[in-house]
């Protein structure tokens, strides 16, 4: 950041445009404001704010997402190829895109989309730990949550370069369903592997989900490809991404509403007759 | 990065050291002892399950069941009754009393200060009540047969932590309308942002009743993204509201800072007080 005093500096000839000097009033201006003694603020109230806000950010992204697709974030052998990728992008989308609108109106934070990844991340994982793992027996390995944090962070990453939300929300959904798909394929690509289970090649999720029986639903092998998708073969996935991508920025703007219109928009508002 | 003032020119109300309006077991203390409360009975009643769901919990009419799992659901419903009308009736009486009395600065920040303990809670709560029995809920109803409405899942769940969403949120109104008038006082209305919020926990409610009315007719168990289900996730975000709650009270902070600056220009330690 450039600063006033740097006109003409020790005689050297050195000197800036009215935008930078203007740049320079503007920084010390807001650095100032920063660092006003107040009487009663302090960081203190970041720290609650922050904190406290975390566990209802990460309980909402839980919940939206536990609802909307949490069959196919339960187990391996329901992560497939049709719907994974449309639902769970789409689901998981929504509180961050709440939370970018938040951050970005407030503070200029190009940080609501991974600040909710990482809000969830900590709840969706004990939740599987305790409840799953510790409480019915599933191993972990069966039952794992799915990642948004490379995906939060592209969505971001994106506001930050285009400061738009509709921008955000055709480019940034994009690149959110794929950075969502790429950074959890690393994780279901072994579960992928065929393996032989009573003279039939399955992958080893489908043998987890017959090992591992839910004993409250059908017990059967799941065919999740039908109709003519199937005989798309290996691009079958994509096919799906692309279309989880276009349903991600519905869930983007799903998103913006509940961060304008039952979040900033209450602010100061009240109801004089009810 | 803000500062406190290191001189107080509105030290009317003496306080012990580490105890002030904004010191961390002072007046932010209920931040942590609030969400503690409810993180400590939620970690009991898992560890109580641990022992019991899978033996005495998995049968509905056996006579361990109604010893147990049944008594604690009206333990819930009768606690749960007693302790949000012992507390609002409090709120109100003491309110009214004290509504009117001008305080100085110092007692207006503590109750702000309280005010974000309680909204602490909340957060908590709810992450409770929306995140970690759901993930039980699902474990446990994809895999055990379900016989009754009150299953070990939803006895903690719907009947503890949801009403306690009701009686916090309500309570947490009946705080800022009296302790915080010139935030929440009766002649402004009732506030959207409390609006939102309360309708997210008392509309979870009823909802429990079309969830089990739905899991009464259709056997769902396979799919825990039911559409019956999603009512759980509309209505939950109608708890973005809390955001509205912590602008409103901070805005009021920056207003308290410009009363003291304004009174410190013009008038002097006195005015500041009033």
């Amino acid at each position: 950041m450039p600063s006033g005093n740097a006109v003409d500096e020790g005689g050297r000839g050195m000197t800036t445009t009215e935008e930078q000097l203007e740049q320079a009033q503007q920084f010390e201006r807001l650095k100032a404001l920063v660092d006003k003694p107040y009487r009663w603020i302090d960081r203190k109230w970041d720290a609650v704010f922050w904190i406290s806000a975390a566990f209802i950010v990460g309980a909402a992204c839980d919940i939206t997402k536990l609802l909307f697709a949490g069959d196919w974030d339960f187990w391996t052998d329901w992560k497939d190829r049709i719907w994974w990728p449309i639902l769970t992008p789409f689901a998981l989308v929504i509180i961050g895109s709440a939370l970018q609108y938040i951050q970005w109106l407030a503070w200029r934070f190009p940080t609501g989309m991974t600040y909710t990844a990482i809000c969830l991340w900590p709840l969706a994982t004990l939740g599987r730990w305790l409840q799953w793992g510790n409480f019915v027996h599933y191993p972990m390995n069966f039952v794992w949550p799915t990642t948004m944090v490379p995906a939060g962070i592209f969505a971001d990453w994106v506001l930050f370069k285009t400061k738009s939300f509709i921008l955000t929300s055709v480019i940034g959904s994009a690149v959110f369903a794929f950075g969502w798909w790429v950074s959890n394929y690393v994780m279901i690509a072994p579960f992928l592997q065929p393996a032989q289970w009573m003279d039939r090649i399955l992958t080893v999720a489908d043998i987890q989900g017959i090992s591992f029986i839910h004993s409250q639903t059908p017990e059967y092998l799941r065919i999740v490809e039908h109709g003519t998708l199937r005989s798309f073969l290996g691009e079958t996935q994509y096919v799906a991404l692309v279309f989880g991508a276009t349903v991600t920025v519905a869930g983007y703007w799903i998103g913006q509403f509940i961060g304008r219109m039952l979040a900033i928009w209450p602010i100061g508002r009240f109801m004089k007759k009810w | 990065m803000a500062q406190v003032a290191t001189t107080a020119p509105d030290q009317a109300v003496e306080s012990k050291p580490g105890r002030g309006p904004i010191d961390w077991w002072g007046g932010h203390r209920l931040t942590f002892v609030g969400p503690l409360i409810f993180i400590v009975i939620a970690a009991a009643l898992r560890i109580w399950m641990q022992g019991n769901a899978w033996t005495i919990g998995i049968d509905a009419s056996s006579p361990g069941f109604t010893k147990t799992y049944r008594m604690l659901f009206w333990s819930e419903i009768t606690s749960s009754a007693v302790i949000g009308f012992w507390w609002w009736t409090y709120l109100i009486n003491k309110g009214r009393k004290i509504v009117d009395e001008e305080v100085p600065h110092e007692v207006e920040v503590r109750r702000i200060a309280n005010f974000w303990g309680l909204v602490s809670t909340i957060s908590v709560e709810l992450t409770i009540m929306a995140s970690f029995w759901p993930n039980m809920d699902g474990s446990w109803h994809q895999t055990a047969v379900r016989d009754t409405a009150l299953t070990p899942a939803h006895i903690p769940m719907f009947f503890l932590f949801f009403p306690f969403g009701i009686i916090l949120t309500v309570g947490t109104y009946l705080y800022g309308r009296y302790w915080l008038p010139k935030v929440y006082g009766a002649a402004m209305g009732f506030p959207w942002s409390f609006f939102l919020l309360i309708s997210a926990s008392v509309t979870e409610m009823m909802q429990v009743a079309m969830n089990e009315w739905g899991h009464s007719l259709w056997i769902t168990e396979e799919i825990f993204a039911a559409p019956f289900h999603w009512p759980f996730v509309l209505y939950g975000w109608l708890a973005a509201g809390i955001f509205a709650l912590w602008a409103e009270t901070i805005i009021r902070l920056l207003g308290i800072e410009a009363e003291i600056e304004e009174a410190e220009s013009t008038g002097g330690r006195e005015a500041v007080v009033a």
